[in-house]
């Protein structure tokens, strides 16, 4: 009787410690999106499968290549990473943990020029886009993924 | 066949007649002494007889009788009563306990559909990522418009720019 309660009670303390701790190591992916209209489009990356319908629907391109891309692993929530291309550079700093996400403050720069800075609060279950400047036919967009 | 003492009681209180009357008076072996003993017997019976018989009561002894139960019998009431409702007494019977049992569950219950109605929309708000604020540097794109979107369905937030300075195609290089 006692030892199955002293399991029970393990179990218990095991599984309410092990969720924070799954919880606290988690990836963000960070893209710069060239989205175009092409005759012949490329398949989408696998980071934005999740979010393809959404991003035809409302961008109204059919090609989505990834041109600078970062995938961080947050643990404190502190962190702050760049992903970068060749001209632009997207600077997130992560400024804590919220309850189902976290509180980021993006930078987009052109080379060395600030063209748009946001802060979000990033959920674990909700993806950010952005939609930057318009570059040749196509469109710059900020894709920020939990993954 | 009976026994000497069977016989010598029967002969003490005068059941013994005839042949075994004299018998047995004949088998004694100090009959006088028997004689003195039998007369003991007789005086103590009838003393017993006169002494233990109840005397019928008298009307003030038989109230006063009756008034005496009667504040017993209150009494007796009055404390099973204190002990029923004394917290002390034995309160968790099965049928209370089961009654403590479903009046708490009914409380959790009602506790929890409270808290989880209050929860919702906080969860809602959660669940989509939030723009919190956005800024255009005025001085490269003054034109410059800022929008924000929640496509719910898809679970997607879009922070939506116009006016921002356009490109050359160059910049698309990875």
């Amino acid at each position: 009787m006692h030892r199955s309660l002293a399991v029970v009670i393990s179990v218990l303390v095991l599984t309410m410690t092990a969720v924070p701790a799954s919880q606290a190591a988690e990836k963000v992916w960070s893209g710069l999106v060239i989205a175009e209209n092409v005759t012949e489009p490329q398949p989408i990356p696998s980071e934005l499968t999740r979010i393809e319908g959404s991003l035809k629907r409302f961008f109204g391109y059919n090609q989505f290549q990834v041109i600078g891309q970062s995938r961080k692993t947050l643990k404190t929530g502190q962190e702050d990473w760049l992903a970068t291309s060749k001209f632009f550079g997207l600077h997130v700093d992560a400024r804590g943990e919220t309850q189902g996400g976290y509180v980021l403050n993006l930078k987009l720069y052109k080379e060395k020029e600030l063209l748009l800075e946001t802060d979000a609060k990033l959920s674990k279950r909700s993806p950010l886009v952005i939609k930057g400047p318009q570059v040749g036919g196509g469109q710059l967009l900020l894709v920020l993924v939990v993954q | 066949m009976k026994t000497f003492e069977e016989k010598w009681t029967a002969w003490l209180d005068g059941q013994l007649s005839g042949r075994e009357l004299s018998d047995f008076e004949a088998a004694l072996p100090d009959k006088a002494a028997a004689q003195a003993e039998k007369a003991e017997a007789k005086k103590l019976g009838t003393l017993l007889k006169r002494e233990l018989t109840a005397h019928p009561l008298k009307n003030e002894e038989f109230f006063s009788h009756q008034l005496r139960e009667g504040i017993v019998q209150g009494r007796g009431g009055q404390r099973r009563e204190r002990a029923r409702r004394s917290p002390t007494s034995n309160w968790w019977t099965v049928p209370r306990l089961l009654w403590a049992g479903t009046a708490s569950l009914a409380i959790f219950l009602i506790c929890t559909v409270l808290v989880m109605r209050q929860q919702r929309p906080a969860e809602e708000s959660q669940y989509l990522t939030q723009i919190l604020n956005a800024r255009v540097d005025p001085v490269v794109s003054p034109n410059a418009t800022v929008s924000i979107f929640e496509v719910k369905q898809d679970r997607v937030t879009v922070l939506w720019t116009e006016g921002l300075q356009s490109l050359p195609a160059d910049y698309a290089a990875k």
